[in-house]
């Protein structure tokens, strides 16, 4: 009780509770700008943190993650755009339900499913951190490597329309990850003798590319240019949350726990998390084929599961010091900065000081629903404004967005090569979707593999000899299985044209 | 512009194969049974067989390219145009005239593009530049070149 209290006084600092609140506006903008990303935005709070006591610089990064996490939806829903990897998995989705004058369901249901997906990752975190970080540490090379071929076929389920198309466009992503120098023998693939290529592309100015820098193109291409998407206001975007609350109690539960095991994974974060619980949501649905019109069951799971992972990701940090991602990478430095040396002895050491830090995630993400219905209220303004003056500043934020990722213009560059990409792969009937996680995941694929080879000297069947890697390969290749079967049945349905 | 599924399912075939040949010729990790060409060529042989499936199950009759209707109006394959040689001439000439003229200078020429009145472009591509200036530079420190105006401003 003397802890709970000694926390509590801690949160309750009006210094503390003030700079919470600075980090949700920054959290917000920072999360709804496409290029920015959750971890840049921290990375940038890292030299102010310096002058804060512990308790206010970790408040701050809590806060400013499950913002920005959240914020992705924001542009994502309003222009198809999503302003960060977190929410690209269910940009299609949102937008597609804005079209149809679903936009407030779209975000509220972003709004009230984060705040649902956060809590339940942080009450795991609170009573279950030692034992999952455990498990989790138990995870080798075998099982991600499962985990990721997993993680790719949600790819192909998420798409709408040819499943072949799906995985030509998932290839597409598998293909530029293998570009660079970022493999296990170092060697400068597909590179043709360019330094910038032969650091590899990054996956944020692709993702702009595709998503934003296309979108650009699809409206200057219309004549009916100046014509915004339909956004009714109704009555507000909290009507019929509860309802759906009510209606999708497994894909809410299943995005939290998802989002929480993936968080968890060292190495896995946010952008997965989502792709699988978008994936699985579909998977599991009974009105399939009502993905990709404008239906919010996957925003419902993908949107717990990302800000279930903002939690996930801090169980190995805290309980041993293992980052779970780049967010917790930047936390468990700042900690060490603090003289606090994450692991076991932690929660003995400063109970109060963890307690607190509990405490806040509990508050941030309670403060989304305030933050988060003010920063949609402000927001779906910018459907007031005409596309002709839209565009050409959204294309600006792009351009400094794929900037600042590598502050040159290489990454404008290859932001414009994808854009035409994307442009080309949507008229052609491509979804862009599974390239995207092709990039993410194909350097985790690659490199898990090769460690996997080299443990066993070469021989396949390594990959099923561990439990929970076997029990995963087998499930794998049980879904891929499915995939083959009904494509069949599919094809000897509907033969093809003579 | 729209690619015939057996036009396109024939490109990524071929593509497939030349992938394929690339990741063969890649030298091998030293004392590893596998080295950089797997992926390659795993890559490669997946879109070959997609590739090849794609272009079997495809309508042979229609025609490899449909120009769709935009590419032939004017106004709105200028549009098109103009976004794309917005963006090529920040890449070329970003270093050398610097983000606030280019910004200033690209936002009211898209502006005016797009049909937006001259005084009404000027007017809010100032703004534009001048938050994204204060936003990224200032506020996020993200190192936006200064170009002709090295030195002058803050």
């Amino acid at each position: 009780m003397d802890v709970l209290i000694a926390a509590f006084k801690l949160v309750a600092d009006p210094y503390v509770l003030f700079l919470i609140l600075a980090a949700s506006a920054y959290g917000l903008f920072v999360g709804a700008v496409p290029g920015l990303t959750a971890a840049m935005a921290i990375a940038l709070l890292v030299p102010v943190t310096f002058f804060m006591p512990p308790v206010p610089a970790l408040a701050v990064i809590v806060t400013t993650a499950a913002m920005a996490i959240f914020a992705g939806d924001i542009p994502g829903a309003l222009l198809r755009i999503p302003g960060t990897p977190a929410s690209a998995a269910y940009a299609d989705e949102a937008y597609a339900m804005t079209k149809k004058g679903e936009g407030e369901v779209a975000l509220g249901a972003g709004v009230v499913f984060s705040v649902i997906g956060g809590i339940f990752g942080t009450i795991v975190l609170v009573t279950a951190a030692p034992a999952l970080a455990e498990v989790a540490l138990n995870f080798s090379s075998f099982e991600y490597f499962w985990l990721v071929c997993l993680g790719l076929t949600c790819g192909v389920f998420i798409a709408r329309g040819s499943q072949l198309k799906s995985v030509l466009s998932l290839l597409l992503g598998l293909f530029v990850a293998t570009i660079g120098m970022e493999n296990p023998a170092a060697f400068p693939r597909l590179s043709f003798g360019s330094i910038e290529l032969q650091a590899g592309i990054d996956m944020i100015p692709a993702m702009v590319g595709m998503f934003a820098i296309a979108e650009i193109l699809r409206v200057v291409s219309q004549s009916s240019i100046g014509l915004p998407p339909a956004y009714r206001p109704g009555r507000g975007i909290f009507a019929g949350q509860w309802t759906l609350v009510k209606k999708y109690p497994k894909q809410w539960l299943r995005g939290s726990a998802i989002g929480t095991l993936v968080g968890a994974l060292p190495g896995a974060g946010c952008d997965i998390a989502a792709w699988m619980a978008y994936g699985s949501s579909k998977r599991f649905s009974k009105e399939r084929e009502k993905f990709g019109t404008g239906h919010v069951e996957g925003i419902v799971e993908a949107g717990a599961a990302n800000n279930a992972s903002v939690s996930g990701d801090w169980i190995p940090a805290l309980v041993f010091g293992i980052p779970g991602d780049s967010i917790t990478a930047i936390v468990i430095g700042v900690l060490y900065l603090k003289n606090l040396n994450p692991g076991p002895m932690i929660f003995q050491q400063q109970p109060e000081l963890v307690t607190a830090v509990f405490m806040v995630f509990f508050l941030a993400n309670l403060l989304l629903l305030p933050f988060g219905w003010l920063a949609i209220k402000w927001s779906v303004h910018i459907l007031r404004v005409p596309r002709p003056i839209l565009m050409p500043i959204i294309m600006m934020f792009c351009i400094v967005g794929a900037f600042a990722i590598t502050n040159s213009a290489f990454a404008v560059g290859i932001m414009l090569a994808f854009g035409i990409a994307g442009f080309l792969m949507e008229e052609n009937g491509f979804p862009v979707a599974p390239a995207i996680l092709g990039i993410v995941l194909g350097p985790m694929l690659e490199n898990n593999f090769f460690s996997c080879m080299l443990k066993t000297d070469g021989a396949i069947l390594g990959f099923f000899q561990r439990p929970i890697a076997g029990g995963l390969g087998i499930a794998t290749l049980a879904v891929w299985g499915a995939i083959l079967w009904y494509t069949l049945r599919h094809d000897t349905r509907n033969p093809r044209p003579a | 512009m729209r690619i015939s599924d057996f036009a396109a399912g024939c490109a990524f075939a071929l593509f497939g194969l030349a992938l394929l040949g690339y990741g063969y010729f890649l030298p091998p990790m030293p004392g590893q049974r596998y080295g950089a060409g797997l992926f390659p060529m795993l890559l490669g042989a997946s879109f070959f067989v997609c590739g090849a499936l794609m272009a079997w199950r495809a309508e042979t009759r229609s025609p490899a390219v449909t120009v769709a209707p935009w590419v032939t109006d004017r106004k709105l394959a200028g549009n098109f145009a103009w976004v794309l040689a917005s963006i090529i001439v920040y890449v070329v000439l970003d270093e050398r005239i610097g983000f606030i003229p280019l910004s200033l200078v690209l936002l009211v020429a898209l502006f005016w593009r797009l049909g937006v009145p001259l005084v009404k472009s000027i007017v809010i591509a100032a703004l534009s530049t001048t938050f994204l200036y204060i936003a990224f530079a200032r506020f996020l420190r993200v190192p936006l070149p200064r170009g002709l105006l090295e030195g002058i401003v803050w």
